[in-house]
């Protein structure tokens, strides 16, 4: 126990601190401007110096330690005279620019110059000039203000780890610049943002279109993008939100965000929104009226329904929508319609590669605590990169290499590359090898633990000496013993799997090869998750086969006991995956598909093959909030309330269950009060009246939900659950080989870029503005080898269409590669992709399109 | 992008080194001279080699006075006017140069011969006012004498 | 006395290690590595040594702290980044006398128990680059560096550091931040570097005098060194003269020999004989004397109590026809100039205080302008990160203790009263 005295008040400190966070944990304020909790000392600014017994000089409160017996004071006359000295200097060459700049009301420099600082000023002299610098589409920054505190520098390398801005030149010439001088060219997360103290670097969305004190209502809630679950907070004026900040202490983010999170907001308010529900009529979508639409709907149901059979229906839930969305969305299908034809697009992936780990691990396998990666002593990542995927995530990663733990990848990961990875390049196609090559060492390194016999049965089979592992896949069998040197002594990994192993030819294999080191070195696995609720739209049962909480369709105790909570009969035929659906519709047996807060004419592979599969329904009905390529199609459209202006909850990728507040009201239903609504009209009645009401069901009938309420989310997020996992359903593992590989040719790959997800982020302006257009990201090699240079239009084929576009040369792309996004209308990577599907994962195989690129209008 | 004697150069200073940032001022050094000045392209080079992200490297480079962040003459006069040099006539050498090569503090000659850079305390002060021509000291400088030695760099 | 650290300087091949052998070179080496190491600290602590950088922290003491740190590998750096305007005491040794700073620094690497050591050298002195480059790999060759030295287990391997331009690199942890590549910014203390310096291991710093004076002190023992000079902090040490006296330049004299023989006795008096205006006895930062308190003894003990410091022995000689008002603004332009920009009152403060000076000086002065000085430089002295800005605020603070009537006189009269063309 350490016992300081501050202004003559006794304070007990349980750990070492400094003396600034025992003041604080006492009530005790002292002024600082370069500290910042999540930040490394600095000891810069000079505010918080204050006085120390036996110690001759002024010390920095942020950086002393309290020691046993200190005697500090903080308010002394002396200490007044200091404050306001240095703030004297702070103001000599700033603008006093207060009225125009967005910073001021929550401004500490103006507060604590309102608080501490001198009334008048001395310096007589011209105070320094710097232009405000507009270079940049989404951040603006103006040095004048700029007090060089570094926190946005220290914020920039030592948190987010980019170290995109530095100090440029030294003493009174200091200023913040990002390496251009200009653009920031950067992950654009928007933490030195949220780091700066004064008005230096704001954000230019929604700039001088309100004061901070304006932002008259706040809200809580939980990102809409990606599977990492961000707690964010939009703060509103007039019903729009004005910009969105993270807070400090929340579970996942802890005061972060990434340019998805923190500048994509601005679709919510977009001019292109569905407003009202639109009808086909005569080949035209045209306004109507909710009761005519919704009785519309019902009543073409229910006519299908009778004609052709329940399972003549299928519904596409979503994994951006809701779990009340998709608990009532999947009950509909199965209660009203009679049908388990329910799926989702985490069927491109995430759902499988799951059940295939859970089916060797047990539920709740890939459900582990994303801060954890931090303190990780290794972590192995395959297929893709996390810091674009699941920014949030890739932090923790960045964080561990930092505290000195070791980062192995497969691939490239660029989004690592400062950290010193050890990196293996398998040639194109060639992971599974290089993965048999890793298992097999570890095998004799490590032995078989014996506690999974399936898995063991399986690993027993695998056979490839490192030399030949390491020859296949062309590198070099020294980096590869590293590797698995590495691997084999870490005490703590962790695994992180992507979509790029998940959606490659082997796809299986790729995930049994993975799921043996996972085994061997005893690795957390974290699977990636693009989409903010895709582990929610499983765990709610939009699976063909499963029922809410995961509980297999296929166990008849388990759809008895729903059916008693149901009241209603569920069939037993397992229904149809999102890939059956659309086979059935291009044959004819699929008659009528809902589609709730999904986008399949672009979301899935081979997009003109889909659309023409949807053209033969007898219905396609579409809610959303965008007027996709799928809705364009439909018969009827309504419109959806968005994610900010609903309540329900979220279940990210660490099954961590967190709760969406709305924070701006907007006229029009929620996804499942449009359902209930459809129900209604077809006689099923579904007694909902809020989302709270849905859950409370889905707490009574999902035994992974038991016991949980709305009441103890509006404290915090729920992980773990209290109900009970799934055990003891775990079978034979299939998987199914890769072909041998292809040879030599170019090869489509998605691209999965930091700043976009799709529908949303393409309505978002600030992140259009960031990332504007799709292009064909290919190496330099690539790029030589066809005398193509960076901007030259290009003519992408693939043996099912073209796309026309820029190219990019980036050294970050394999050879084998042509990386595009599947991001922007009319220009997606998955409309040139067959559609191949890994036979045990169901999941498309995306590594396969051969694709040829030559200079366009020739 | 560099040459390869200098990325052999590079890689043996960071030998000397545990880390590769450690051998930052030294590459920045070679990267000088490799590129006249330090440019955007000389950055990322010196960033791609060492692995150091590259807003630091900029950051570091600009930190100190010795490098050159904007293109020199051929030859560089750093001349001292610290006290000791300013008390033994520095300043009129100042003036000096200005006549009589048009030379001024910070600036280059039109024909790009001489660059002038004012230096903090080059350590010759017991012979004072001096200068470094380059890599090479002069000492006791005169009007005179400061005219013959640039005499010498053409 | 017979002259140490700058024997053999006339010598035009002094920098060769054949004449520095031929000179008794590398003997106490040998002696060094036959003794136990904390008995080679003992010996240091026994000598008094303190480090010739300007602060004169006891070298033992910080020896012992390094050497005691569990840390290993412990990494020894010599400070040859001597910035300080009005020093040029390392130069001769760098330049012609190289053998015996790192024969200093292998006696020192061994008694701490570092096996590896960084010359941070300023990079102002390009020609000392190439001559200390050449005698360390000529000792590499000879044995006196690398593995197994003088066949002996001891292992200690040298490099050169270029520094680029800057001034606060000569505060140790500036230049541990700056030989790891980034900029020479103080690091927040404790910990020290002596547990936790460059690469994060402990590390010792010591000053290119200090280390130079090692091989002596080994080879005459503690005892008869502590007996060279100030009995508090003995030994030889380099005086380096500026400014107006007939033989400005570097002597080598007992510590403690009093300033005024230092001018008058060694350099031969006031250029011209004129007469003495003001003397800045130990570099810039350290305060400013008017002639009638010169005779002082110059060591670390004695000058304090002088008004004053011994600094880095830079002795900066000024007579009568020197505008003070003047040299305090060169002074506080260099400072601004070399302000790293880290604290608050450094980076604003010593760029205001140019600017009032600078107003001063040209004759733009307003009433009430010293005391604005004082008041400025008030707000910085004791509030900054490191020495910088309190050397920056004290040079101001002391030339208008002594000369606030030719401050005044500058603000009345529009300028130097005895303006004399462009000095």
């Amino acid at each position: 126990m350490i016992t300081v005295t501050i202004n003559g008040k006794e304070i007990k400190l349980e750990k070492p601190v400094t003396v600034l966070e025992a003041a604080r944990s006492a009530g005790i304020k002292i002024p600082t401007l370069c500290y910042h909790e999540q930040l490394e000392k600095y000891g810069g600014c000079r505010l918080c110096l204050v006085e120390v017994e036996k110690m001759p000089r002024l010390q920095t409160a942020c950086t002393l330690m309290a020691a046993d017996g200190m005697v500090v004071r903080t308010e002394t006359e002396a200490i007044a005279d200091v404050r306001r000295g240095v703030l004297e200097f702070l103001l000599i060459n700033h603008p006093l620019d207060c009225p125009y700049c967005d910073k001021a009301g929550e401004c500490e420099l103006q507060d604590l110059v309102e608080k501490y600082g001198p009334t008048t000023g001395r310096f007589k002299e011209k105070k320094r000039k710097a232009p405000e610098s507009l270079e940049d589409p989404v951040l603006v920054r103006n040095m004048e203000r700029c007090v060089v505190c570094t926190r946005c520098v220290r914020m920039c390398e030592g948190v987010q780890g980019a170290a995109a801005i530095g100090v440029i030149n030294r003493g009174g010439h200091s200023h913040v610049e990002p390496f251009s001088g200009g653009r920031f060219e950067c992950e654009y997360c928007g933490n030195c943002v949220s780091a700066c103290p004064v008005g230096a670097i704001m954000s230019r969305l929604h700039r001088h279109s309100y004061r901070p004190w304006q932002l008259v209502s706040e809200t809580e809630t939980i990102c809409p993008y990606c599977g990492v679950g961000c707690t964010l907070v939009a703060q509103v004026r007039d019903d729009v939100i004005k910009r969105v900040v993270p807070r400090i202490g929340t579970p996942v983010n802890n005061g972060l965000l990434c340019s998805r999170g923190r500048f994509g907001y601005e679709f919510v308010g977009s001019k292109e929104r569905l407003t009202t529900p639109l009808i086909k009529k005569n080949g035209v979508l045209e306004q109507s009226t909710w009761e005519e639409a919704i009785g519309f709907v019902a009543r073409r149901l229910g006519e299908l329904k009778t004609r052709y059979g329940g399972d003549a229906i299928a519904g596409i839930a979503s994994p951006r929508c809701t779990n009340e969305d998709n608990y009532v969305f999947q009950k509909f299908m199965r209660v009203a319609l009679g049908t388990n034809n329910i799926d989702s697009t985490a069927r491109t992936g995430y759902a499988g590669a799951q059940a295939f780990i859970e089916n060797i691990f047990g539920q709740g396998a890939t459900a582990n605590l994303i801060p954890g990666l931090a303190n990780a002593d290794a972590v192995l990542i395959a297929g893709g990169d996390p810091t674009a995927v699941n920014p949030i995530l890739g932090l923790q990663i960045r964080s561990c290499a930092r505290k000195g733990g070791n980062i192995l990848t497969i691939g490239h990961v660029k989004g690592v590359r400062h950290y010193n990875p050890a990196e293996l390049k398998p040639n194109v196609h060639t992971e599974a090898a290089l993965l048999e090559g890793v298992v097999t060492a570890l095998k004799e390194k490590k032995g078989l633990p014996g506690s999974i016999q399936t898995l063991e049965s399986k690993i027993k089979e695998i056979h490839r000496p490192l030399d030949d592992a390491a020859r296949t896949c062309g590198v070099t069998e020294k980096d590869l013993a590293a590797f698995v040197e590495a691997l084999s002594t870490a005490s703590t990994p962790a695994l992180v799997i992507g979509k790029e192993v998940i959606q490659s030819a082997g796809g299986s294999y790729n995930l049994l090869l993975l799921s043996a080191v996972a085994y061997l070195v005893n690795a957390r696995i974290h699977l990636l998750s693009e989409r903010a609720n895709e582990q929610g739209v499983v765990d709610m049962g939009c699976a063909p086969d499963l029922l809410p909480g995961c509980r297999p369709l296929s166990y008849v105790e388990f759809r008895r006991r729903y059916e008693a909570a149901w009241k209603s009969p569920i069939p037993e035929k397992q229904g149809m995956t999102i890939f059956d659906m659309i086979d059935a519709a291009k044959a004819g047996s699929l008659r009528a598909l809902y589609v709730m807060g999904e986008n399949p004419v672009f979301n899935l592979p081979n997009a003109k093959g889909v659309e023409a599969a949807l053209r033969g329904l007898e219905l396609l009905v579409v809610q959303d909030i965008f007027m996709t390529e799928t809705a364009r199609m439909a018969d009827v459209v309504f419109p959806a309330l968005s994610w900010a202006e609903r309540e329900g909850t979220f279940t990210n990728m660490e099954r961590r269950l967190q709760l969406l507040r709305k924070a701006v009201n907007r006229e029009g239903m929620e996804d499942w009060r449009i359902v209930v609504e459809v129900a209604g009209n077809m006689g099923v009645r579904m007694h909902f009246s809020s989302a709270e009401d849905i859950f409370a069901e889905i707490t009574r009938v999902s035994p992974l939900h038991r016991d949980l309420s709305y009441e103890e989310l509006e404290k915090s997020g729920i992980y773990p659950y209290k109900g009970e996992p799934l055990r003891g359903v775990t079978g034979d593992i299939a998987v199914a080989k890769p072909a041998a590989g292809d040879g030599g040719g170019l090869f489509l790959g998605i691209e999965r870029p930091l700043f976009h997800s799709g529908t949303l982020s393409r309505r978002a302006p600030g992140l259009v503005k960031i990332y504007e257009t799709a292009v064909a990201r290919i190496s330099p090699a690539t790029a030589a080898a066809r005398s193509l240079k960076e901007g030259d239009m290009v003519r992408v084929s693939s043996v099912i269409g073209y796309l026309e576009l820029p190219v990019a040369v980036d050294f970050a792309v394999r050879d084998a590669l042509v990386m595009i996004t599947n991001n922007f209308e009319g220009r997606g990577a998955l409309s040139l992709m067959e559609l191949v599907l890994d036979p045990v994962l169901r999941a498309p195989v995306a590594d396969k399109t051969a694709v040829t690129i030559e200079k366009a209008g020739r | 992008m560099f040459s390869e004697a200098a990325v052999r150069e590079i890689q043996e200073i960071r030998a000397k080194y545990p880390t590769a940032r450690a051998a930052l001022l030294p590459a920045i050094y070679v990267a000088q001279r490799e590129f006249g000045w330090l440019t955007p392209e000389a950055y990322e080079a010196v960033s791609d080699l060492l692995g150091v992200p590259r807003a630091i490297a900029r950051g570091v480079g600009t930190f100190y006075a010795m490098y050159r962040q904007k293109p020199m003459g051929r030859h560089v006069v750093q001349l001292c006017t610290n006290v000791s040099c300013m008390i033994l006539g520095a300043e009129r050498l100042v003036d000096f140069l200005k006549s009589r090569f048009g030379l001024e503090p910070g600036g280059t000659t039109q024909d790009g011969r001489f660059s002038l850079v004012i230096m903090e305390c080059i350590g010759a002060c017991g012979t004072a006012p001096a200068m470094l021509v380059n890599d090479d000291f002069y000492e006791n400088l005169t009007e005179k004498s400061i005219e013959e030695i640039l005499g010498k760099y053409r | 006395m017979e002259k140490v650290l700058l024997k053999n300087i006339e010598n035009p091949h002094s920098a060769d290690i054949d004449e520095y052998k031929k000179a008794g070179g590398y003997r106490s080496l040998s002696k060094a590595l036959d003794m136990a190491s904390k008995d080679i600290i003992e010996e240091v602590k026994k000598a008094g040594l303190r480090g010739r950088g300007g602060a004169g922290f006891p070298v033992a003491m910080k020896w012992t702290f390094a050497s005691g740190d569990p840390k290993f590998p412990k990494y020894l750096l010599c400070n040859a980044d001597e910035g300080e305007p009005g020093t040029f005491k390392d130069r001769p040794i760098l330049e012609k006398n190289p053998h015996l700073l790192i024969e200093g620094m292998v006696i020192s690497g061994y008694a701490l128990g570092a096996e590896y050591g960084y010359i941070y050298l300023r990079g102002e002195y390009p020609a000392a680059k190439d001559i200390l480059n050449k005698a360390i790999s000529q000792a590499y060759e000879n044995g006196y560096l690398g593995d197994g030295i003088l066949g002996k287990k001891t292992r200690f391997h040298l490099a050169v550091h270029q520094g680029a331009g800057a001034y606060i690199c000569g505060e140790e942890t500036a230049l541990i931040e700056s030989l790891e590549g980034d900029k020479g910014q103080p690091r927040i203390k404790p910990p020290f570097p002596v547990n936790v310096g460059v690469f994060s291991k402990p590390t010792v710093v010591n000053n290119v005098e200090t280390l130079a004076n090692l091989p002596y002190l080994i080879g005459i023992g503690g005892e008869a060194y502590a007996r060279i000079g100030s009995p508090e902090c003995p030994g030889p040490k380099i005086y380096c003269v500026s400014g107006h006296v007939e033989r400005p330049g570097v002597y080598e004299l007992p510590m403690g020999t009093s300033l005024k023989d230092i001018i008058y006795t060694h350099c031969g008096g006031i250029k011209g004989g004129k007469k003495l205006k003001a003397v800045i006895p130990g570099g810039i930062s350290t305060p400013v004397l008017p002639p009638e308190k010169i005779d002082c003894p110059m060591d670390f003990v004695n000058m304090p109590k002088h008004g004053s410091m011994l600094g880095s022995g830079a002795v900066i000689v000024m007579d009568e026809t020197v505008c003070l008002v003047k040299v305090c603004y060169r002074a506080l332009k260099f400072f601004e100039h070399e302000s790293c920009g880290k604290c608050t009152p450094c980076r604003e403060g010593t760029g205001w205080l140019r600017s009032i000076l600078g107003r001063i000086e040209s004759g733009e002065g307003m009433e009430g302008d010293v005391d604005l000085l004082l008041s400025v430089a008030g707000n910085i002295i004791g509030k900054t990160f490191c020495p910088l800005g309190d050397g920056a605020a004290s040079v101001t603070q002391n030339f208008i203790k002594h000369f606030r009537p030719e401050f005044e006189a500058h603000i009345k009269n529009k300028g130097c009263g005895a303006r004399q063309e462009k000095l």
